[in-house]
């Protein structure tokens, strides 16, 4: 059951990456890159949930472990490497937490807002959420470049 | 009197020359979503290939400026910046191209021509088959967040039109935050409305998945980038710009919501 669900997510993160990768005007070639380093990226986040991580923690260790992989295939992959490893992090992109904070500020500043306690402390959650798990992807994604920076260009 | 030209004020109509091309090559991959870092190595690659010298180069959220020099003469010029986007494949050519410049034998006619065909040569994906990606990758986004398969097929659908109708809109030269208001509502309204149709469970969900689309990713590793690279102007320029985009995508959202009944 762990194992379908590390597949699913590997899959749709898969999916996820390439679909941007092609908004983002990858060419064909590199959106196999852009898919492969998604489902890398899920099945390190869903690996590190299912051991009891924080989403931002397993997101951190998604982007370290697919910057240093498409680092280390820089050879075949060429200089678009880094590119591909940050479209496959896009799917972790917290931008559901982003709406669900600004729409529960939205509900408590109404003219009878319910339970606005629970509301903000659930929307302040949720912004933290986002900052810390950006932070994250984009640490996670800028550490292995410049711990194995290249000359090309 | 003299009839000769004059040396210096020569100089300085190339140098022009040379400042505006490396500020050009800065300014296209700037809008095509490449850090500041690499717009100001692609500048200075350009420059020294020219036969100048790159004395400094300033990169803010709206305009570029560049300070060359030759010898004794130095020119700064600046340039406007267009729409900041994504285009991996222009960005990766012009990036190919700076380091072809750098080697020598290229005048600045040549480089100005060579960016003028790679702009128009580059090849893109038709409106169409980005419209279909993203509305998949809308789709697979929801699932990873938990959208169930009853409304798969309304976020599809939902992020599919949304992003044709971005297209439309921004080639009409729309504000990208209006954009992003009306792109949300409609995709959200859509993902919404299609997936109570069909009798979804995660009706919240599948309007969030819906407007996925528009959630700025490659602005927001960039602006940490930037930051990193020593760059915070622009770091906190495209972070701003972040934090816009997803407030008027969440104003769209909650008409949506409104119009929707879901609370």
């Amino acid at each position: 059951m762990i194992w379908l669900h590390l597949l699913h997510q590997a899959f749709f993160g898969a999916v996820a990456a390439a679909g941007f990768g092609v908004l983002f005007n990858f060419g064909p070639r590199a959106l196999l890159g852009c898919a492969a380093a998604g489902a890398l990226a899920l099945a390190v986040r869903t690996l590190g949930q299912d051991a009891g991580w924080s989403l931002e923690l397993a997101s951190f260790a998604a982007a370290v472990a697919t910057g240093f992989a498409m680092r280390l295939l820089r050879e075949p992959l060429g200089p678009a490497g880094n590119a591909m490893a940050l479209a496959g992090c896009i799917p972790m992109v917290p931008g559901a937490f982003f709406g669900q904070a600004i729409l529960g500020m939205f509900a408590v500043t109404g003219p009878h807002p319910e339970n606005a306690d629970a509301t903000v402390l659930l929307a302040m959650e949720s912004m933290m959420r986002v900052i810390f798990t950006l932070a994250a992807i984009g640490a996670g994604l800028a550490i292995p470049s410049y711990l194995l920076r290249t000359r090309d260009f | 009197m003299t009839t000769q030209p004059d040396p210096v004020r020569l100089k300085h109509r190339h140098l022009e020359q040379i400042a505006m091309t490396a500020l050009r090559a800065a300014r296209l991959l700037t809008e095509c979503g490449a850090r500041v870092r690499v717009a100001h190595e692609g500048a200075a690659l350009i420059v020294r290939g020219l036969g100048a010298e790159c004395l400094g180069l300033r990169t803010g959220y709206g305009s570029q400026e560049i300070t060359v020099s030759s010898g004794v003469n130095t020119i700064t010029r600046m340039m406007t910046v267009g729409p900041h986007g994504v285009n991996h494949r222009l960005d990766h050519a012009l990036r190919a191209m700076a380091a072809r410049v750098a080697k020598g034998g290229m005048s600045v006619e040549d480089t100005e021509r060579e960016m003028d065909r790679l702009i128009t040569e580059t090849p893109r994906h038709s409106p169409f088959v980005v419209a279909l990606a993203v509305g998949v990758a809308c789709a697979a986004f929801g699932r990873l967040l938990g959208v169930d398969w009853q409304a798969f097929g309304a976020v599809l659908l939902a992020g599919a039109v949304g992003q044709y109708v971005r297209h439309l809109l921004l080639r009409r030269g729309l504000n990208s935050y209006v954009v992003a208001a009306a792109i949300a509502f409609l995709a959200a309204f859509l993902g919404g409305f299609g997936a109570r149709l069909a009798g979804s469970g995660t009706i919240n969900l599948a309007m969030m998945a819906s407007i996925l689309l528009l959630v700025p990713g490659v602005p927001a590793t960039n602006a940490q980038t930037d930051i990193m690279d020593g760059f915070p102007t622009m770091g906190s320029a495209r972070a701003v710009a972040v934090i816009m985009v997803m407030v008027f995508a969440t104003t769209g959202v909650w008409l949506a919501e409104i119009m929707l009944g879901v609370r």
